[in-house]
């Protein structure tokens, strides 16, 4: 974790193409990137990024990160060989990297930790954060109950809608939950509001952003926080011996494909020994605006949005277009800098799995290994089912499973089993 | 008299209002117009500004629209400077005065004397994604002296500072109280005529109590030789006057679209804007 340049100042190639190393922070990478925020979040982003960049070179900083990753987040995460899908498939050989198993259901526990860490180290007293899905700020307000720390989470009024589970255990968790109207009462809303509870409050509170986005240094304080997923892939599939032709992951902003692929993206490429990586958006459940978030595999353009520039849903005037996914954790118009111009370079590979598509992963899963796939990760999932086959059988195929499913059973259970739901519904109310 | 800079949306509650807006902002005596350019994610302001864009939007606001709204505007100011210079004349003739009204939105730098400038506020995004020079240019064509871009700041700029200078669109730097020493020799350095105060941290709408950490702000802010913009929740008479004598002029915004937001409360919809917003900008200049 140690022994990596900072950034300079005002540096923009602190990240090259085909770099062996990246730095710890890069603020800028190829094009994307930056800090584009009114100058009141500047000294506190400024503090950030010293106390991020002071604690990677703290060893106790990083004992403490393994030793509650290992007691409270269940780390290792389980590496799963998924034996039964790979026999019906025929071709390579399917992992699973079982992160959902991670205490709250998701790897948004990994980045949740490393923040308070830092917030705790800062003096601040008070947290907040934005939630989507809800696995954020619910492993946001699990930690927080840990760790003594006040605990507001930002919540689109349409997400509370479909998420509802995840706001109670948010609630049971002590942190007070904030409906979110803006313009569509989704994930980005949920930005600009803890944004601007940040521009007032950041002297008591750090504002915990839930992917590997937003401005400088987040998208690379996120990324070396969620390493933990990719280091521990790469070292469990090295110890039993298997030659890795691909790694999939879902992207909605970014955090967890950025934390997977992480070990493989100092590697030369390209190369015959270098896996692919791929990356997953919500295909949703069409092309047309408003029906997808497919940034990179559809029709995202260059903007500033949320204080960094890359890839977003844009309208002909330049605003923000409403989106569209089963899953809420990607229901998002914007992808982290870094995997922007990774996607541009060609080094990640971005496509999409439709709804539906990550319904029927959740049902292959499920059947095949036991297994709930979150419907974010789902999308990997239906990835890797199309992939697989193609792929000779002494080469391995991994999927990141992010979060695991059980968050999902009011739209699971709606979409695949709707009369003895609504009945069972009914029934208790 | 108090300077103003007097803030509006484009657009709110429709294209055709917010014309009205303007004519009472200037006919109440404003010294200054900021219109802003609704953008889908305005994360720097409060509620009222940030329901007013959702208005604006759905009410089919589009950056060239915006653009032909402030032509408007400033054809109407053209008019009413030009006859008010004639009044205090009183021989004026009638045919220099038509001359001129017509002659003034397409020529910027020829605006009359009494004239509020207009500048334009807006967020990154809208200006970057269109083409920092087109807009800047589509600026100029529309009659706009300057813009306000609070998340495009110096060094972050993309490019805005350097194409305001050449394209003659002065380009005013947002600053806060915690900015720090460095920060603000940037932000100083990149400042032509104008500073945009912001006079407490947080976003726009919530009241401002003007105790002594505004003032000893605000004498830092004036060690900068600018003229300055010093606003963020002011909305009282007492707080304009508190301000005024220490700044160029003193923004007001969130509460004019609070006071509109009354009006159509108690009156409904079709309801006549432009006395609620002239009797507000009455009290305050
Ligand atoms: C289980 C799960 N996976 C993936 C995501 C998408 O986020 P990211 O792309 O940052 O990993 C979310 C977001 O809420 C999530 O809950």
């Amino acid at each position: 974790m140690s022994g990596r340049e900072g950034e300079k100042a005002g540096d923009r190639d602190g990240y090259k193409k085909g770099e062996r190393e990246m730095r710890l922070v890069n603020n800028f990478f190829g094009e994307f990137g930056g800090r584009y925020v009114a100058e009141i979040l500047n000294p506190p982003l400024e503090e950030l990024k010293r106390e991020f960049l002071k604690a990677m070179e703290d060893d106790e900083f990083k004992s403490e990160f393994e030793s509650v990753s290992a007691e409270y987040t269940g780390r290792p995460t389980p590496l799963l060989f998924a034996e039964n899908t790979t026999r019906m498939l025929g071709g390579g050989r399917i992992f699973i990297k079982l992160e959902g198993l991670a205490n709250t259901g998701a790897h948004k526990i990994n980045n949740v930790l490393g923040q308070l860490l830092l917030a705790k180290r800062m003096g601040k007293r008070r947290i907040i954060a934005e939630t989507g899905a809800g696995q954020h700020g619910l492993a946001t307000a699990a930690l927080s109950a840990k760790f003594g720390f006040k605990c507001r989470v930002y919540m689109g009024k349409v997400d509370i809608e479909r998420q509802r589970p995840n706001v109670f255990w948010m609630e049971l968790y002590g942190a007070e939950v904030v409906p979110v109207e803006g313009v569509s009462g989704t994930l980005k809303d949920a930005v600009n509001e803890a944004l601007r509870d940040w521009a007032s409050s950041f002297e008591d509170t750090h504002y915990l952003l839930g992917s590997a986005l937003g401005p400088s240094p987040y998208p690379d304080m996120v990324r070396e926080f969620q390493s933990v997923i990719g280091k521990e892939t790469k070292k469990q599939m090295e110890e039993r011996g298997e030659k890795i032709e691909a790694l999939v992951a879902c992207v909605g902003g970014g955090s967890n494909s950025i934390g997977f692929f992480y070990p493989w993206l100092s590697y030369p490429w390209p190369s015959s020994k270098t896996p692919r990586l791929i990356g997953v958006e919500a295909g949703g459940s069409g092309d047309n605006i408003g029906e997808h978030a497919a940034r990179m595999s559809g029709s995202g353009r260059p903007g500033i949005v949320h204080g960094y520039k890359s890839l977003f849903l844009l309208d002909d005037d330049g605003q923000v277009t409403p989106t569209h996914s089963v899953s809420a954790g990607l229901d998002y118009p914007g992808i982290g800098p870094q995997l922007a111009q990774l996607g541009k370079d060609g080094r990640i590979e971005f496509t999409k799995a439709s709804d539906e598509e990550a319904l029927t992963a959740v049902k292959t899963f499920a059947k095949n290994e036991g297994i709930v796939f979150a419907l974010e990760s789902a999308h990997a999932g239906a990835a890797a089912l199309k992939l697989a086959p193609q792929l000779p059988k002494d080469r391995a195929i991994v999927i990141n499973m992010s979060g695991r499913g059980d968050k999902d059973l009011f739209i699971l259970a709606e979409r695949m089993d709707r009369d003895n739901w609504h009945k069972f519904l009914r029934s208790i109310v | 008299m108090n300077k103003i800079m007097a803030h509006m949306v484009a657009f709110y509650p429709d294209r055709e209002k917010s014309l009205e807006v303007a004519r009472a902002l200037i006919d109440g005596g404003c010294s200054y117009l900021e219109v802003q350019f609704p953008f889908t994610d305005p994360s720097a302001d409060g509620v009222y500004i940030q329901r007013a864009c959702k208005t604006a939007l759905d009410a089919g606001f589009k950056v060239s629209k915006g653009f032909q709204l402030i032509s408007k505007i400033n054809e109407y100011a053209n008019r009413v400077s030009n006859s008010r210079s004639s009044n205090s004349r009183r021989s004026e003739s009638h045919s220099s005065n038509s001359r001129s009204s017509n002659r003034a939105p397409h020529e910027p730098g020829k605006l009359l004397p009494s004239h509020p400038p207009v500048f334009i506020m807006t967020y990154a995004n809208l200006i970057f994604f269109r083409g920092i020079e087109r807009f800047l240019e589509e600026c100029k064509d529309a009659g706009v002296s300057g813009v306000i871009v609070p998340d495009l700041p110096p060094d972050s700029d993309e490019g805005l500072y350097s194409l305001g200078r050449k394209k003659g669109i002065k380009v005013i730097p947002v600053i806060m109280p915690n900015i720090t020493d460095d920060r603000f020799d940037l932000v100083i350095n990149n400042t032509e005529e104008y500073l945009y105060a912001a006079i407490r941290t947080g976003i726009t709408g919530k009241f401002t109590r003007i105790d002594s950490s505004v003032l000893d702000f605000l004498e830092r802010v004036n060690r900068a030789g600018a003229k300055v913009l010093a606003g963020f929740g002011i909305s009282k008479k007492s707080q304009v006057e508190a301000v005024a004598p220490l700044v160029h002029s003193v923004v007001v915004g969130s509460a004019f679209i609070r006071v509109m937001e009354d009006a159509m409360e108690k009156i409904g919809k079709q309801t006549c804007l432009y006395q609620a917003v002239l009797e507000k900008i009455r009290e305050l200049v």
